[in-house]
């Protein structure tokens, strides 16, 4: 495929362009968030529930998580195109894959977990504590039960999520996380040095969406020197087969105010 | 000038009883939800400036939902609510009677003064009551029969005006006939369809691709098929979502079933104890939030957080809007606290049946959690068992938490005071 000449496939009949996209031609895009700025050390939180247990952790508040070298971990990067082609094994993954969020040392484990819809969430609690996941979800019938100690419950989401759900835990009010629900399985999380990648993607013009949670839609990025602007932290991309390396992405340090 | 004002102050005070006095009233409108429309992200904690609706979007929306829903005046319905039309004429619009013995405007004439024309909970009323009147524009209930976050059933929001909330300022109608309870039912159901409709189409705006140009689509397929019958079908399967109760067992031994019900209340699976306290006396959490009042408290403080934006800024005129919006179509947010279960008075009924509801599928919209799955359906009899006899049980841990200290006290007499 990648020998085909470019001016030939635009000659073919789109359906055949098409299934010669969905066949073979798939990028990954990959990038590191990074802060231009100083932002604020994470305050620690007040413990004041189960403190025994919970008090041994010193938890911080993780709505803003910065690495020594300016990572920015919890930026969700995901796809927006509702018909886009997704690559049969991703599809086949997803359906045998089960997502975790787990209660751990009092706080959810991972922060911002990403669930497709349709996918069953498992929620448990690895605590010696109980806890309860409030989940704000809006197009999905919202919920909140009571985790015991050691316990799980299950829930799936038939629809997607205009906006990351936030997660609480009424028993301990710091607790707070997100759960991001696309309809795709192209979402990526940046980890803890601030980078993400998202594999499979099929080659062809893509609109991104970027969040955070303390800045929202990303709508102002610096990308390999040049200053974008995100309407709604909404971009465009045009992905290669192959890798397409964004490489720094720099956001100003006022986002996260 | 100092004259020029009290003079134009002094026209304006001999002018306003003239202009509220004369002339026919205004016809009565709905008012928008001008939180979302400032604000129309369902998380509050990342709101920006950029959000907001246009003034062109506010305008839309108000459009389309005059066409879908008419005035408080002149209600209408589709048929795809399943709102009953003739119930909605017998409770809304201005009181007035046509035939005799029949009165219509039931709304207006017992609701409105709480829960606002537009049944935000926003009358003139109150915000001096506590709790809140519900606003029922996002369409959540807390006292009902059906799973956490399913509808009222209509017998469910029946009870509620035919019983009254105790511990509430909601009261009872029951002199009202069932006919006009049923009506104003009706038209509760309507009220927050309405809201309900009016929450999705601005959170729609998050949705529209470049292409639409900060509109919405207008067509049938769009209002009717994908914003509105979803929220009427959450109203039609109601009754399916009644939760299930297994009867208690007859030959319960009530004295054992508190004493495992008491367990199970201070037990790391029920885990009651966590919010309603050792005592049960409600103090075990005092700064939660019902989901209201959070989402008022999310933008006070995320306004807080921007109070160093520069003036003049698009992000400055947004927050002195949003403290405008706030001043006006607002309640100021309280929490929320846990139920004292020593006073036997609960707000969504007495009988065992309601406090298993509550039990099972927590409180839709507070964050009392749902036991549903977690604890056995006998075990949330033995709990409902304990909660009943907490109100006679002076001893136990009201008796050991509370540590009572013998003081004298006026005239010598030994009066108890409890050490803190």
């Amino acid at each position: 495929m990648p020998a085909f000449p470019r001016s030939l496939i635009l000659a073919l009949p789109a359906v055949m362009v098409w299934s010669a996209a969905s066949a073979a031609d798939w990028g990954t895009l990959k990038g590191r968030f990074v802060v231009n700025g100083d932002v604020s050390d994470p305050a620690a939180l007040t413990i004041d529930k189960d403190v025994e247990v919970c008090g041994k952790h010193k938890l911080v508040n993780e709505e803003v998580v910065v690495a020594e070298d300016k990572g920015v971990a919890n930026v969700v990067v995901f796809v927006r195109d509702k018909k886009v082609t997704v690559k049969p094994e991703l599809e086949a993954a997803a359906k045998e894959a089960k997502p975790v969020l787990d209660n751990l040392n009092c706080r959810f484990e991972p922060h911002v977990l990403f669930v497709q819809a349709g996918q069953e969430l498992v929620i448990k609690n690895s605590d010696p504590v109980g806890h309860n996941s409030n989940i704000a979800t809006v197009k999905n019938p919202p919920s909140n039960n009571l985790i015991p100690a050691g316990g799980e419950v299950t829930a799936t989401f038939g629809s997607d999520e205009a906006v990351p759900a936030q997660v609480t835990c009424n028993i301990h009010p710091w607790m707070k996380g997100w759960i991001v629900v696309r309809d795709n399985p192209y979402a990526a999380v940046s980890g803890p040095d601030g980078s993400f990648e998202i594999a499979d993607l099929p080659a062809e013009k893509l609109e991104l969406q970027f969040w955070h949670e303390k800045a929202g839609y990303i709508g102002e990025m610096t990308i390999d020197g040049k200053k974008e602007t995100a309407k709604r932290g909404r971009m465009k991309l045009e992905i290669e087969p192959g890798e397409n390396d964004l490489g720094e992405i720099v956001l100003d340090a006022g986002l996260f105010k | 000038m100092i004259i020029t004002t009290r003079l134009s102050l002094l026209a304006l005070l001999v002018l306003l009883p003239l202009a509220s006095g004369c002339g026919p009233t205004p016809p009565a409108s709905f008012r928008l939800n001008m939180v979302e429309a400032i604000s129309p992200s369902a998380e509050k904690d990342s709101i920006s400036a950029e959000q907001a609706l246009t003034p062109a979007q506010e305008k839309q929306v108000a459009t389309i939902l005059a066409a879908m829903f008419g005035t408080p005046d002149t209600p209408t319905c589709l048929p795809e609510t399943g709102l009953d039309p003739a119930k909605l004429v017998l409770a809304a619009g201005p009181v007035r009677s046509d035939i005799v013995g029949r009165k219509n405007g039931l709304y207006r004439e017992h609701c409105v003064h709480c829960h606002g024309i537009t049944g935000d909970g926003m009358g003139p009323t109150a915000a001096f009551l506590n709790p809140y009147p519900r606003d029922y524009r996002p369409g959540v209930f807390k006292f009902k029969s059906t799973e956490r976050a399913s509808k009222p059933t209509h017998a469910d929001l029946y009870r509620v005006l035919h019983e009254g909330l105790a511990g509430s300022s909601m009261p009872s109608f029951a002199l009202l006939s069932p006919v006009q309870i049923d009506a104003l039912v009706e038209y509760v159901k309507y009220l927050s369809m309405r809201g309900e409709t009016e929450l999705a189409l601005m959170r729609y705006y998050f949705e529209l691709d470049e292409e639409d140009e900060g509109k919405l689509p207008e067509t049938r397929e769009f209002l009717v098929e994908e914003i509105l019958e979803p929220i009427a079908e959450k109203w039609a399967s109601a009754e399916d979502q009644e939760i299930e109760v297994p009867e208690m067992p007859e030959d319960l031994d009530l004295a054992a079933s508190i004493a495992k019900g008491r367990e199970l209340f201070h037990g790391d699976k029920a885990n009651c104890v966590k919010c309603h306290g050792v005592t049960a006396l409600g103090d075990g959490q005092a700064n939660d939030y019902d989901d209201w009042s959070k989402n008022i408290y999310k933008i006070e403080e995320k306004l807080k957080t921007l109070a160093d934006s520069e003036p003049d800024s698009e992000e400055r005129q947004w927050i002195a809007e949003f403290e405008r919006v706030l001043a006006g179509d607002a309640l100021t947010p309280r929490t929320i606290p846990p139920r004292n279960l020593r006073q036997g008075i609960y707000r969504g009924g007495r009988r065992p049946l309601d406090l298993y509801y509550r039990i099972h599928a927590g409180i839709n919209g507070a964050p009392m959690p749902a036991a549903k799955g977690t604890v056995a359906p006998e075990d949330i009899w033995h709990i409902v068992n304990y909660i009943r006899s907490l109100p006679y049980d002076f001893d136990g841990e009201l008796g050991a938490d509370r540590a009572v200290a013998a003081q004298p006290g006026p005239a010598g007499r030994l009066v108890a005071t409890q050490e803190d």
